[in-house]
């Protein structure tokens, strides 16, 4: 801080180990009394350095250090990244195998949302919510244990395909699940805004202009929350998102408030989303023969490949650059949650510890994203 | 007759004061070991409620229905190390929990608790003036959290205190006034209106039929007094880690634990005393402590229900709350009583 | 549209989107143009590492026109490159991530340091010229501050 004397401040260092800093964010704070004077962020005690570690395998390979980086929404991470390497591919996924990464991304979007709105009410002090959401994610990741055997690192999709078919029992599980989540998703957030004290907790807390969201490079629920209504799936169609029928939430409040209001609408559209999947997944082969098991560590690259898609926290982009070899020559990853963090000292400044909290709770940080 | 003087008429054939003494000992021993069972008791039913409320099972291994899983933490918290920070201001760190501890055992001692069938009255002591002791003990509380916050050299432990004893300041006016109230309600039929039990026996009606103003200032400041969750800003452990409690571990930090179950308890059976008519009910010679307790229990279930339903509230908001609604509200509920009494309703 | 005081060659990349190629003196100019146009949001600013020169890739997205996104590459041969923070606030982060990660050194830039590794780590990453075989240990000194060595130290 500036040297002035007629002020005692407090440096106070929130985290890395911390019960609300989801994982190993530290805050150096400068607090005047309860109020937070500054904010600064210090990142990458996760970091695993992927981008490195993808230039040194197989294309194919590469797709389980995705999976670890977003670990709460890991489908959408796998999707991000084949739609950059099948482009720098060129390898096309049959028409099924995009109906059914639509199915596994969109109830993916639905458990990470769901574990957000749980550790949101755990950040401010409500533990109660935590167990209903966990309780609902938990049958997400049945139905993923069940489709790809394993609950959150599934790596389940292939480069040209899918690991395994649908069949019949798991379309109907996952009808099942669709017919009864509606009405506890209704519970859960009843449980949140019916409650005064979360709503004077949340509401005109954290407001973020659109456009400072748009030069922090703030994107996701947080940039729709704050009335810019920025969807990949919308504004860029990847996949079959141009032939389902669903709408993007924004919100004019620019509050924490919005951004979890924004989120519960999103889950509310992805269930939508998945039941007109359901009802138009076509039949056919659920790989491509170019890229079966035996060829597909052959498969070479060159040239360079942006592909963006919407990941639970924003815009998640993949910019691969091929040397025509069998292995990527650099891999770089466009982390929404990274750029998101990145606008937590501007929204910090002059609030008090506890707005801080909910603020950054409101961000949703996975830190394998983050730091990669 | 109470307690005391019974167990010294047993053993009087050691004499007069020797009675006496050991008298004062064996009671000292039953009420630790009440307040100590009853917290344990409430400490084993919040996990349970709490679980039922939060879909989950809750203690069920230790034991029958996972009864001993308190006493098995216990033994654990006692076997621990005490791990202490460097550069704290060792005797008050080290007393800080105690005073908590045992300003609220004593608080059990001066509660009226009635007659219970073949035992006649339970209560402990007599005194003219209990209720000034027992909001004098619970007063001394916040000197132990304060204490424990700022020699733990821990900058959590600091801001946490300060934010506990500035609740507990803002809630401890309404909540004295309210009390005046009560007094004067007892004065206009009792000689000795500071007696607890004389507040209990005047209670033909509850008070908080007659001041329901003053039962909700006194609830909430109750509430705000016990930090129980929505209102334990000291120790919120989603912004200061756990506050005041930051750097205790061990046998210290189970008494901290033990307070704050205590202090609900003790607050919820003051709560009943005060308003609710404490012993008063049916039979009050037989079963008079039994309806204390079920009262009790009542507002030990309606806190934890707050407790595990609400959001932790923001400090400023909360403080300012006491100082701008339930101040004024007291002291319009000081003023409606005056007209009761005046009007000799009561 | 793109006021011709210096040269950009124009092509499309492999998938298919618009690329500018501009040398690094004039990057700036290039960028301050293309907000002016209403490119308002910097997705991401990556490198690559070929050897003898260093590609710096640019995607910007313009917010008016449903995020399309434009791609400006320049290239740098002494890991200077002048910073473009004062026209988007999320080139901070991306260019301290670069720094840290490719050891560009951005002209300008307010407050260039380490972002996810250690401060203090020896060499840079993603360069493919980093020895991966040496192993770094990161230590805290008496002030809490990290340092890195290739000596383990006592906390290992």
């Amino acid at each position: 801080m500036e040297s002035d004397l007629t002020h005692k401040y407090i440096e106070l260092n929130m985290g890395p180990q911390h019960p609300s800093t989801h994982g190993v964010l530290r805050l150096k704070l400068t607090l005047d009394g309860e109020t937070v004077k500054k904010v600064e962020p210090v990142i990458g005690y996760l970091h695993r350095n992927a981008e490195k570690i993808c230039e040194l395998d197989f294309y194919c390979d590469a797709l389980i250090y995705f999976d670890r980086m977003d670990y709460v929404g890991a489908m959408n991470m796998e999707v991000g990244y084949l739609e950059a390497a099948e482009k720098l591919l060129n390898i096309e996924p049959p028409e099924r195998v995009k109906w059914i990464r639509v199915i596994m991304a969109e109830l993916n979007r639905i458990a990470s949302h769901l574990v957000w709105a749980g550790a949101f009410g755990l950040d401010l002090g409500m533990l109660t919510p935590f167990f209903y959401v966990f309780e609902e994610r938990e049958k997400v990741l049945n139905l993923f244990t069940e489709i790809c055997g394993s609950r959150q690192e599934t790596n389940y999709m292939s480069i040209g395909g899918v690991y395994q078919d649908f069949n019949d029992k798991i379309i109907y599980r996952i009808k099942e699940f669709l017919d009864e989540f509606p009405k506890k998703l209704e519970e859960i957030y009843n449980l949140f805004v019916k409650n005064d004290v979360f709503i004077s907790r949340t509401k005109n807390i954290g407001i973020l202009e659109p456009e400072v969201a748009l030069s922090y490079g703030v994107t996701g629920p947080m940039l729709r929350a704050s009335g810019v209504p920025y969807d990949v799936r919308k504004d860029e169609p990847y996949l079959v998102y141009d032939k389902v029928n669903f709408t993007v939430p924004i919100s004019r409040k620019k509050d924490v408030l919005a951004r979890f209001i924004v989120r519960f609408e999103e889950m509310r559209q992805s269930v939508k989303i998945v039941k007109q999947a359901l009802e138009k997944l076509p039949d056919g082969p659920y790989f491509n023969p170019k890229a079966r098991k035996s060829l597909m560590i052959r498969l070479r690259g060159e040239g360079d490949v942006f592909a963006r898609t919407e990941s639970t926290k924003g815009e998640f982009g993949v910019y691969i650059v091929g040397d025509g070899s069998v292995k990527p020559y650099r891999v770089h990853v466009r982390s929404p949650a990274f750029k998101n963090l990145s606008v937590l000292p501007y929204l910090s400044r002059d609030v008090l510890i506890a707005d801080m909290v909910a603020i950054s709770g409101s961000i949703d940080l996975v830190f394998g994203e983050v730091d990669r | 007759m109470n307690l005391l003087t019974r167990i010294a008429t047993i053993l009087s054939f050691l004499g007069h004061y020797p009675a006496y003494i050991l008298a004062y000992i064996i009671e000292t021993l039953i009420v630790i070991i009440f307040a100590t069972v009853v917290v344990a008791g409430m400490v084993y039913f919040f996990r349970k409620y709490m679980a039922r409320v939060q879909m989950r099972i809750g203690p069920n291994r230790v034991g029958k229905f996972g009864i001993l899983q308190v006493m098995a933490d216990g033994l654990k918290l006692i076997q621990k190390e005490s791990i202490m920070p460097q550069g704290r201001d060792d005797l008050p760190y080290k007393v800080a929990p105690l005073i908590i501890f045992i300003a609220l055992i004593m608080g059990f001692i001066f509660i009226p608790y009635g007659p219970l069938a073949w035992l006649g009255t339970l209560t402990v002591t007599h005194s003219d003036v209990s209720l000034v002791i027992l909001f004098a003990l619970i007063a001394i509380m916040p000197i132990g959290e304060l204490l424990s916050g700022i020699v733990s050299n821990n900058k959590y432990a600091v801001l946490g205190s300060l934010r506990g004893v500035a609740k507990d300041v803002s809630f401890e006016v309404p909540m004295m006034l309210s009390v005046l109230a009560i007094v004067m309600m007892a004065s206009a039929r009792n000689a000795s209106p500071l007696d607890l039990n004389g507040i209990v026996q005047a209670q033909n009606i509850p008070f908080a039929i007659l001041e329901p103003l003053g039962f909700f200032v006194f609830l909430i400041s109750m509430a705000a007094r016990a930090s129980y969750s929505p209102f334990d800003m000291g120790e919120s452990d989603s912004e200061l880690v756990t506050g005041n409690t930051t750097e205790y571990s061990g046998l210290r930090f189970g008494m901290f634990y033990l307070g704050l179950f205590g202090t609900i308890f003790l607050g919820s059976m003051i709560l009943s005393t005060l308003y609710l008519g404490g012993y008063n009910g049916p039979f009050v010679n037989y079963v008079g402590f039994i309806w204390l307790l079920i009262k009790t229990l009542v507002i030990v279930v309606i806190s934890l229900t707050i407790w595990l339903s609400m959001p932790r509230v923001r400090i400023d908001k909360f403080v300012s709350f006491g100082w701008k609604y339930l101040l004024p509200i007291s002291f319009i509920n000081l003023v409606l009583t005056g007209f009761l009494v005046l009007g000799g309703i009561s | 549209m793109i006021s011709l005081v210096y040269e950009i060659k124009e092509e499309t990349g492999k998938d298919g989107r618009k690329v500018y190629r501009i040398d690094r003196e004039h990057l700036l100019e290039l960028m301050g143009d293309l907000k002016k146009e209403g490119y308002d949001h910097l997705s991401l600013i990556s490198s690559v590492d070929f050897r003898d020169r260093i590609e710096v890739v640019y995607h910007l997205e313009k917010s008016s026109d449903n995020f399309s996104i434009i791609v400006v590459k320049t290239e740098t041969r002494d890991t200077h490159v002048p910073s473009v923070t004062s026209l988007w606030e999320s080139a901070n982060w991306d260019e301290r991530e670069q720094y840290d990660m490719m050891g560009i050194i951005f002209d300008g830039h307010p407050d260039l340091r380490r972002i996810l590794l250690p401060e203090g780590w020896i060499g840079y990453p993603l360069r493919k010229d980093y020895d991966m075989s040496k192993v770094q240990y990161v230590n805290m000194d008496e002030e809490g501050n990290d340092y890195v060595s290739f000596d383990p130290g006592d906390g290992w």
